[in-house]
C-alpha cells in the first residue's frame, strides 16, 4: 500500500470520527477516564507500598544496613549517588538497672543531629526529648522505662559487659513506635559516653526517592568487599517484604479485574459503535472497497479514536497522581494501629513507567481486538444485507 | 454488455422459502438503458443487487463485461466493482460524515485518479447536476432530491462502464425525478455505459431503451411487457 493510500484511509477515518461529533466525543471520554482511571490506581498502589517502606525504614533501620564496620572506615565513604544520609551507629549490648530491677538492652550511640536528621524516632517520643549531644543521657521505650520504673530526670546505669564499668545515664525521654522489636530492648545515647569495644560500627543508610536499593548494595560490594556487610532493607525486614509482595500481588489481581471490566466496557462500546454506522461500511463496501480496506479502515478509525483519548487518558491520569503526590493522601484514620505506617499515614502516589504504559495499551488492545468482530460482519457479510442494516 | 443466464435466487422467510428470482436470462448492450419493473416484491432489487455483486445468486449465471462476478474472489469483486459498477440507491445512500465533495471524491480517489484530475471531474459534475455550490454541505444539509443528484454523480464520477439505478426517483416529485432521469440517461450515452433501472415511474419506463418486467420473481414476455 502505498503512502499516498494510506494518507487517503486515515483522512477518511478522519472525518468519520470528526462528523460523528456525539458519538465519538462519548466514547472517547469513556476510554480517556479509564485509562485516567487506571493509571492513578496503579500509581496510588505503588504509593502505597512506598508509603509502607518508607515509614518502616525511616523510622530507624533505613535502606541499607551496614555492619561490621572498622572503627576508622570514615562514614563519607558511604555517602555515593543516590544516598541521602549515612548514620553512624555503635551498639552496646548490656545491661541496664534501676536499684533492684534489670533490663537487657541494645545501646544504640549515634549523634543526635544525624539520627534526628535521617530518621523519625524522634516524631514517636512520647514524653521528654531526646538526648543531647555530648551528654550522658539516655532514650528509653515506654515499656523500658515502665519495667524500670523510670521517670523522666531520673538516672539509671548501663552495664556492658562484666569488666566493664558501669556508665550513668539521666533518662531524657521516652518513645513509642508500635513496632515490638524497637519497642522492647533498644535504647539511644550520644556517641563516645560509653567506654569499651569501639571496634567495630554500623551504618543506617538513607536512599533519595526512587533510588533502586539493590543498586546502592551492589555498589557497596563492589566498592569495599569483605569489608563490611550490606544488607537491603528487604532482606532485615521479610515480613514487609513479603507484605508488598504480597499487595502487588492483590493489586494486581485488582487492577487485572479492572482492567478486564474496562476493558469489556470499551471493547462493547467499540461494538456498538461500529454497528451503529454498518450501514455506511455497506455503502463503502459496495463501491468497490476490499476487505483488507474495510479491515484498515475500521482499524484506523478506532485506533485513531484510541490513541487520542489514550493520551488524553494519560495527561489526565499523570495530572492527578502528581497533584495527588503533592498534595498527599492522608489515611492516618485508617492506618494509625498498622505497624508499617508508625510514622505517618500519608500516601504519595507514584508513577512507574509499568503504571503509565500499561492502561492506554490495555485500552488500545483491546478497542482493535473489539472491531475485529464488526469488521469481520461486514467483510464477510452480504453487501445487500449489510446495506438493509442486517 | 451484461448477460443473464438462468437466474435463480431464493430467501428464507421464516419457515417459507421464497424464490426472489426464478430463471431470468436477458442481456444489455453497450450504452442501451434498460428498465426494470414490475411489483414491490417481484425481485427488481434482488436482481439488480446480484448483477452488482452485492447479493450472491444462488443458480444461473452473470457475465459483466465478460466477467462472471460471482466466481471472483472477495478482492477481486471489489476491484472490478469500484473500476466498472456505479450505483444509484432509492435513498441516496450517501456516506453522511463525508460533504459532497468528499463524497464524489470517494470512487475517484479509490480508482488512483490523481488529485487535479478528481478537481476538475467533481467541479464538471457539480455544474452538471446544478449544485456546484453545494460542495462543502453535508448530505444531512440537502434536500431528496439533492441528495439523488449527488448519488448520482458519486455514481458515474469515475466513468463506470455499467451503471445500475435502484428506484433513483422513488423518494423525489415528479419534476425532480423527471430531471434526475434525464440527467442520467445523457450521461449514461455521453459515456457510452449501460444503465439498468429499476423503477415504477412511467416517465423512467417512457425514456428506456428496453423494459424488463418481472412478477412474482419471474420474467415477464419482454414484448408483452412491452404491452403492458
Amino acid at each position: 500500500m502505498s503512502a499516498g493510500t494510506f494518507a487517503f484511509w486515515l483522512r477518511i477515518a478522519g472525518l468519520f470520527l470528526l462528523r460523528s461529533r456525539r458519538t465519538t466525543v462519548v466514547l472517547s471520554l469513556m476510554v480517556l477516564l479509564s485509562v485516567a482511571i487506571l493509571i492513578f490506581l496503579s500509581s496510588l498502589a505503588v504509593g502505597i507500598n512506598d508509603a509502607m517502606v518508607r515509614n518502616s525504614v525511616s523510622l530507624y533501620s533505613g535502606h541499607i544496613a551496614g555492619i561490621g564496620l572498622a572503627a576508622d572506615f570514615v562514614p563519607s565513604r558511604l555517602e555515593i549517588d543516590g544516598v541521602d544520609a549515612v548514620v553512624k551507629r555503635i551498639e552496646y549490648r548490656g545491661l541496664l538497672q534501676q536499684n533492684d530491677r534489670v533490663e537487657p538492652v541494645l545501646l544504640v550511640a549515634s549523634e543526635p543531629a544525624d539520627e534526628v536528621a535521617a530518621t523519625a524516632l524522634w516524631r514517636k517520643i512520647s514524653a521528654g526529648r531526646y538526648p543531647l549531644a555530648g551528654k550522658a543521657e539516655i532514650l528509653l521505650s515506654e515499656y523500658t522505662a515502665e519495667r524500670l520504673g523510670l521517670d523522666i530526670g531520673t538516672d539509671v546505669q548501663f552495664r556492658h559487659g562484666l569488666e566493664s564499668p558501669p556508665v550513668n545515664f539521666r533518662l531524657t525521654g521516652v518513645y513509642r513506635t508500635g513496632i515490638d522489636k524497637l519497642d522492647r530492648g533498644f535504647a539511644f545515647c550520644p556517641p563516645a559516653i560509653v567506654p569499651g569495644d569501639n571496634a567495630s560500627w554500623s551504618a543506617a543508610v538513607f536512599l533519595g526517592d526512587g533510588i533502586e536499593v539493590e543498586t546502592v548494595v551492589r555498589s557497596y560490594r563492589e566498592r569495599f568487599g569483605d569489608a563490611a556487610q550490606f544488607k537491603a532493607w528487604h532482606e532485615l525486614m521479610p515480613d514487609l517484604r513479603q507484605l508488598i509482595d504480597l499487595n502487588y500481588v492483590s493489586m494486581s489481581i485488582v487492577t487485572f479485574i479492572v482492567f478486564g471490566l474496562v476493558a469489556v466496557g470499551v471493547s462493547s462500546a467499540f461494538v456498538i459503535f461500529i454497528l451503529k454506522n454498518l450501514r455506511e461500511y455497506g455503502i463503502v463496501k459496495s463501491m468497490g472497497v476490499t476487505p483488507f480496506e474495510i479491515g484498515l479502515l475500521i482499524g484506523l478509525e478506532v485506533g485513531l479514536m484510541n490513541l487520542v483519548a489514550c493520551a488524553g487518558g494519560v495527561v489526565l491520569g499523570v495530572l492527578a497522581s502528581q497533584v495527588m503526590s503533592t498534595i498527599g493522601i492522608d489515611l492516618t484514620d485508617f492506618t494509625s494501629h498498622n505497624r508499617y505506617f508508625a510514622v505517618s499515614g500519608v500516601v504519595t502516589p507514584r508513577l512507574t513507567p509499568y503504571s503509565l504504559w500499561v492502561p492506554p495499551a490495555v485500552a488500545l488492545v483491546f478497542g482493535l481486538l473489539a472491531s475485529i468482530w464488526p469488521a469481520m460482519l461486514v467483510i464477510r457479510g452480504r453487501t445487500a444485507e449489510i446495506m438493509r442494516g442486517i | 454488455m451484461i448477460r443473464v443466464q438462468s437466474l435463480g435466487k431464493a430467501f428464507r422467510s421464516g419457515r417459507r422459502q421464497v424464490e426472489a428470482l426464478d430463471g431470468i436470462t436477458f442481456s444489455v448492450g453497450q450504452g442501451e438503458a434498460l428498465a426494470v419493473v414490475g411489483k414491490s416484491g417481484s425481485g427488481k432489487t434482488t436482481l439488480l443487487n446480484c448483477i452488482g455483486g452485492l447479493e450472491r445468486p444462488d443458480s444461473g449465471s452473470i457475465a459483466s463485461l465478460g466477467v462472471n462476478v460471482h466466481e471472483l474472489s472477495r478482492r477481486d469483486l471489489s476491484m472490478f466493482q469500484r473500476a466498472h459498477l456505479g450505483f444509484v440507491f432509492q435513498f441516496g445512500n450517501l456516506l453522511s460524515y463525508l460533504t459532497v465533495y468528499e463524497n464524489i471524491e470517494f470512487p475517484l480517489a479509490l480508482n488512483g485518479i490523481p488529485r487535479r484530475e478528481r478537481d476538475l471531474r467533481i467541479g464538471e459534475l457539480l455544474e452538471k447536476v446544478g449544485l456546484a455550490g453545494s460542495a462543502r454541505a453535508l448530505p444531512g444539509e440537502l434536500s431528496g432530491g439533492e441528495v439523488q443528484r449527488i448519488s448520482f454523480a458519486r455514481a458515474v464520477a469515475h466513468r463506470p462502464q455499467i451503471l445500475l439505478a435502484d428506484e433513483p426517483t422513488a423518494s423525489l416529485d415528479s419534476q425532480t425525478g423527471h430531471d434526475l432521469v434525464r440527467l442520467m440517461l445523457d450521461v449514461v450515452r455521453e459515456q457510452a455505459a449501460s444503465l439498468m433501472v429499476t423503477t415504477h415511474d412511467p416517465v423512467v419506463i417512457e425514456l428506456a431503451d428496453r423494459i424488463l418486467h418481472l412478477r412474482d420473481g419471474r420474467m415477464v414476455d419482454e414484448a408483452l411487457a412491452a404491452e403492458l
